[in-house]
């Protein structure tokens, strides 16, 4: 026996782990998949290890643009929520048959669990005066960071508040669009643009914190920018889904998305 | 939906135009040098040459926004000779795009340098040819394919360049929004017939390029077959 041919160890050793590798992921719970707005980046990863405290469910969350995020979901992403920046992606879903509020055939309208808020954001050290409304109609004002008005939730309440004020055609040429919020923050940061309309979540980030001050714009000038989410209807995890909707409608996490930048819908 | 975006297309061409012509009349001599050189530094020429390929182009533009812009010296001084800043202009665009392509132009002239015969060149220079003739009259002409590899790549490389001038650019009609970025912003906008149509016109130009490149090269190579 002893003297018999020997089976190399590094295939006993592949066919032992063989199964285990077939097996390992049926083992596990998947986790729950969130395709999330990128404004929501900076608060959303303490609220998910809050949900899997009190639930036991894990969660992972991709942030994108929502118009991003969409295309995806459009085209087979593996999402079991979508939070949006705003209603007009997740209608666009729900009117596609790929997302329901609640369940199959229970698809009137994405749930709104916040509200956006805009403001606007300059360097402390800026050469123009403290943000205010007269910031937008001084003359000293060269360049503006807005967030891309086609897509972006922010940019078109961005350009809804400057034509309420009646100054969208005067600054226009004056404009930057940047591809997202993030990014029409960075414009200003690095003193490129001398002020930018961008969100709340955004400007109460620990480094935009430290670098500027904001004005919160006047709510009458713009639509509410209202965050809506979806249950994405091939989802494999709908109770699970729903307990994270639950959850952010929960009177404790609407507190902590106050402290965050957004109101709170409840 | 909306039409063909003409001004940007002619845009595009423009800045991979200028940006194609500042690039070879740095590149050029950066190959030879690399090539004629001697010297451990000029390896560390070359790794610089070649790194804003490693650079996710969003974070190589973040990188020139916060360099040209007016917090550093070096931002405030370009404003100062331009009487703007570079930012959001047409000529910020060209500096991103030459820092951005330069592996593009640098890399086909050193290795097509690099293959020139080592006995033509001592022959050269045993006539007397210095730097500059040599360059001129055996470099080019023996290395013409990558010569005019160096162009289309840098050429084409311009033209589809999205991350650098997202950042640099501001998204400013006639001035810095090009193909490409037109192109993204109709995908982005669930326009897929118009981004279909911008797309075209970019692979369109590209295969032409492509060809005209190849059937130059293979026009020489069969020269040398007869």
């Amino acid at each position: 026996m002893d003297g018999g041919p020997r089976t190399p160890v590094p295939k006993q050793l592949f066919a032992a782990l063989l199964p285990l590798l077939v097996l390992a992921p049926l083992g596990a719970q998947a986790p729950l998949r969130v395709a999330a707005a990128a404004d929501l980046e900076p608060l959303l990863p303490p609220i998910l290890s809050q949900f899997e405290r009190a639930t036991g469910i894990h969660a992972e969350a991709t942030y994108q643009s929502s118009a991003t995020l969409t295309a995806q979901i459009e085209n087979g992403a593996p999402f079991d929520v979508f939070l949006s920046a705003d209603l007009s992606f997740p209608k666009r879903l729900i009117e596609a048959g790929l997302a329901g509020a609640a369940g199959p055939g229970d698809s009137a309208a994405p749930i709104t669990y916040a509200r956006g808020t805009l403001v606007l954001w300059e360097r402390k050290d800026s050469h123009l005066l403290p943000p205010s409304l007269d910031v937008l109609r001084s003359p000293a004002l060269n360049r503006l960071a807005i967030a891309n008005p086609e897509r972006a939730p922010y940019g078109r309440a961005a350009v809804a508040a400057l034509k309420s004020m009646k100054l969208y055609d005067r600054l226009k040429p004056r404009l930057v669009t940047a591809e997202n919020i993030a990014q029409a923050a960075q414009f200003v940061d690095s003193a490129n643009a001398d002020a930018g309309l961008i969100s709340l979540t955004s400007a109460l980030t620990p480094t935009l914190f430290a670098d500027g001050s904001y004005f919160v714009m006047p709510r009458d000038l713009y639509p509410p920018i209202e965050q809506g989410a979806v249950i994405i209807s091939k989802t494999g995890q709908r109770a699970a889904a729903r307990k994270l909707l639950d959850f952010l409608l929960s009177p404790a996490v609407q507190a902590e998305l106050a402290k965050s930048g957004l109101t709170p819908v409840r | 939906m909306s039409a063909m975006d003409w001004q940007a297309f002619a845009l595009s061409l423009r800045l991979a135009g200028v940006t194609t012509a500042i690039l070879l009349a740095i590149a050029v001599p950066l190959a030879a040098l690399i090539v004629l050189g001697r010297g451990r530094w000029l390896a560390a020429v070359e790794a610089l040459s070649t790194l804003p390929m490693v650079l996710p182009p969003t974070v190589l533009g973040f990188f020139l926004l916060v360099l040209l812009g007016p917090r550093t010296a070096f931002g405030r001084g370009i404003a100062a000779v331009l009487g703007h800043p570079l930012a959001f202009s047409f000529d910020g665009l060209v500096v991103g795009s030459v820092i951005y392509s330069l592996p593009f132009a640098v890399q086909p002239l050193v290795a097509g340098f690099a293959s020139v015969d080592t006995a033509l060149v001592e022959a050269a220079r045993l006539l007397g040819a210095g730097p500059v003739r040599l360059v001129s009259s055996i470099f080019i002409p023996v290395a013409r394919r990558s010569f005019l590899a160096a162009i289309v790549l840098s050429f084409l490389h311009t033209v589809g360049e999205f991350g650098v001038v997202l950042m640099l650019g501001g998204d400013i009609p006639g001035a810095t929004r090009t193909l490409s970025i037109v192109l993204y912003d109709q995908v982005e906008s669930f326009d897929y017939a118009a981004a279909n149509r911008t797309a075209a016109v970019l692979l369109g130009l590209s295969v032409l390029a492509l060809a005209a490149i190849y059937s130059t090269s293979r026009k020489r190579g069969s020269e040398q077959r007869a």
